[in-house]
């Protein structure tokens, strides 16, 4: 098979589903990670408490109310957004009874003082599979609905309803049902994670356009670019590349099966099978220091404090830029010094 | 300046993405801090470390950095005072402290430290090296556990060169990584003769060291005698 990286071990040292092995890979490699844990035990509370909330609320089977962000990720903590929305199959109208009554209970357990999504309504409102998974590329692809296709495949759990998991198949669908190869990574899936991750790099530039360097939440936001965002891209690329192990008909069997595990999990079963454990050990130490600081209300109100002309006076900001630099270093090593290497080459830069 | 990406013969070191240099080994140039930057970076431009192994150099270093100089590193290390230790440890790491926060490491040799509590000003900057066999303390995973404990923040700096020398078989060395895989900030490469002093990687540390260095993939490597 000229061309063609194929492992001669198959899928065979890939776990099955990679969920808990965030703690596996820091039992192996015994390190403790206090605050990754802290985490995980306050978001599955916090899962919880709203799916039995929801739970109780009238909201029709042609409904997801879906949760993205730090939730996906097991990472809540008490000051985060709340990340949600309502999806549906098809195009819905605002204005539908079954939709309005969703919203509002959505709203109501999920939309908190503080908590709020993010302001450009890409959340707190309904959209659909559909036109999620119909509009890639071109004109209609917004930035919105690529945001909202890439977080639902890669950053999103479903806290009530059916509609979150055939979603996600159908969006992989779109991808998968033409053009992919056995053992190759599907490269327009790939191109449109990095297309994304790319965006999410430019709009950080975008958003501060204005502001002359004394925007208060560029700090915040470059942090968060740094070490959240990237183990977002991460979290779906590596997965991607190891598509590679599986003929074309099982590959979105297994992105299916890996993608619903936070991405810290995917990429802690990805360093435990390039046998990188050192460096997978790295990576989790860092961001569990940046979970710490996550976690400090002091730290995130010095945070708040800066600016980008500010910032470098300030110790937890240098803090911060060495936990990246660890945790990015031990991604590179994942992709440009493992068995990973040569599809990296090949399919990362062009 | 323009920094020059390391290409050198050595497989082993091809392989590694980020390398560097010490000036350590540059001793026709000792305290020329500005020509020592450029011979550094016309090996490699990734990572250095800057050498001041002899406390009497410490001053000028100190003089360097502080008129704010461009290095065109992405990694930068200083290797503390091992020999002619004049200064007291509390000045010591007052003098150290001082080092600019891009400095991204100063390493130390635990055999030289008597009182471990005087360096957590430093923080997680400092970098515990293990030792060789020349030295009596600094060697193994259960001597370093001391001073880790005493100083939670700090890190290693692994001497894959040094680990042989305590251990030819590369258990010790791999005992050491395993204990501290999260201090791990960078690693010193290099051979050693027999009078223990550094030289460029032999064919035979060359076909060892993988086993070790393949658990160091993700930090800079710092080369402690010219590379072949």
């Amino acid at each position: 098979m000229p061309g063609r990286a194929v492992d001669s071990r198959g899928a065979a040292g890939l776990a099955e589903d990679p969920a808990g092995h965030t703690e596996l890979l820091a039992e192996q490699a015994g390190i403790e990670i206090p605050h990754i844990l802290q985490a995980r035990r306050h978001s599955q509370e916090s899962f919880t408490t709203i799916s039995q909330a929801l739970d109780g609320e009238d909201i029709p089977d042609s409904i997801s109310v879906c949760v993205f962000g730090s939730w996906a990720r097991h990472e809540l903590t008490s000051e985060s957004d709340h990340d949600w929305a309502i999806l549906t199959a098809q195009p819905t109208d605002e204005q539908d009874p079954e939709i309005f009554a969703a919203m509002r209970a959505a709203s109501r357990h999920l939309g908190g003082e503080g908590h709020a999504p993010g302001s450009q309504e890409t959340f707190g409102v309904p959209f659909d599979v559909h036109t999620l998974a119909h509009n890639v590329g071109l004109e209609d692809d917004t930035n919105k609905n690529l945001t909202r296709r890439m977080l639902l495949l890669f950053e999103s759990a479903a806290v009530t309803g059916p509609v979150h998991a055939p979603g996600r198949e159908a969006i992989l669908d779109r991808y998968m049902n033409e053009g992919v190869k056995d053992f190759w990574p599907p490269r327009f899936l790939l191109n449109d994670l990095i297309r994304y991750w790319r965006t999410i790099c430019v709009d950080f530039e975008g958003k501060h356009r204005d502001t002359h360097d004394t925007d208060p939440k560029w700090v915040a936001r470059n942090a968060k670019l740094k070490t959240s965002r990237k183990l977002l891209f991460a979290g779906g690329l590596i997965p991607i590349l190891l598509c590679h192990l599986y003929g074309k008909d099982q590959m979105k069997t297994f992105l299916a099966r890996w993608l619903p595990a936070p991405p810290l999990d995917r990429l802690s079963a990805a360093f435990q099978w390039a046998q990188a454990e050192a460096e997978g050990a790295r990576a989790l130490d860092a961001y569990d220091r940046w979970l710490a600081i996550q976690q400090d209300s002091q730290a995130r109100a010095e945070l708040r404090s800066l600016t980008r002309q500010t910032r470098e006076e300030s110790d937890l900001f240098t803090d911060i830029k060495t936990i990246a630099e660890q945790f990015e270093r031990a991604l590179l090593t994942l992709l440009l010094d493992s068995e990973l290497m040569q599809l990296s080459r090949e399919l990362i830069v062009f | 300046m323009a920094p020059a990406l390391l290409a050198p013969h050595s497989p082993l070191l091809r392989q590694h993405g980020l390398i560097g240099c010490s000036t350590g080994y540059m001793t026709d140039q000792r305290e020329d801090w500005e020509q020592l930057v450029v011979e550094a970076a016309a090996i490699s431009g990734i990572a250095t470390e800057l050498s001041v192994i002899s406390e009497h150099e410490l001053p000028s270093l100190l003089e360097y950095l502080q008129l704010d100089p461009v290095l065109p590193f992405r990694y930068i290390s200083v290797h503390g005072p091992s020999k002619q230790r004049r200064l007291g440890e509390r000045e010591l790491v007052e003098r150290l402290a001082s080092l600019p926060p891009w400095i991204d490491a100063i390493v130390m040799h635990p055999d030289t430290i008597d009182d471990p509590s005087l360096y957590r000003p430093l923080g997680r900057r400092l970098v515990l090296e293990n030792m060789d066999d020349r030295k009596d303390d600094g060697q193994t995973a259960a001597q370093l556990d001391v001073y880790f404990r005493a100083l939670p923040d700090a890190g290693l700096c692994f001497d894959v060169a040094h680990a042989k020398s305590i251990d030819p078989t590369m258990r010790e060395g791999e005992a050491i990584l395993d204990a501290y895989a999260t201090r791990l900030r960078h690693v010193h490469v290099s051979s050693l003769n027999e009078d223990s002093h550094h030289v460029p990687l032999t064919d035979e540390d060359e076909l060892l060291y993988p086993m070790l260095l393949g658990k160091c993939r993700d930090v800079p490597w710092i080369l402690e005698a010219p590379p072949a």
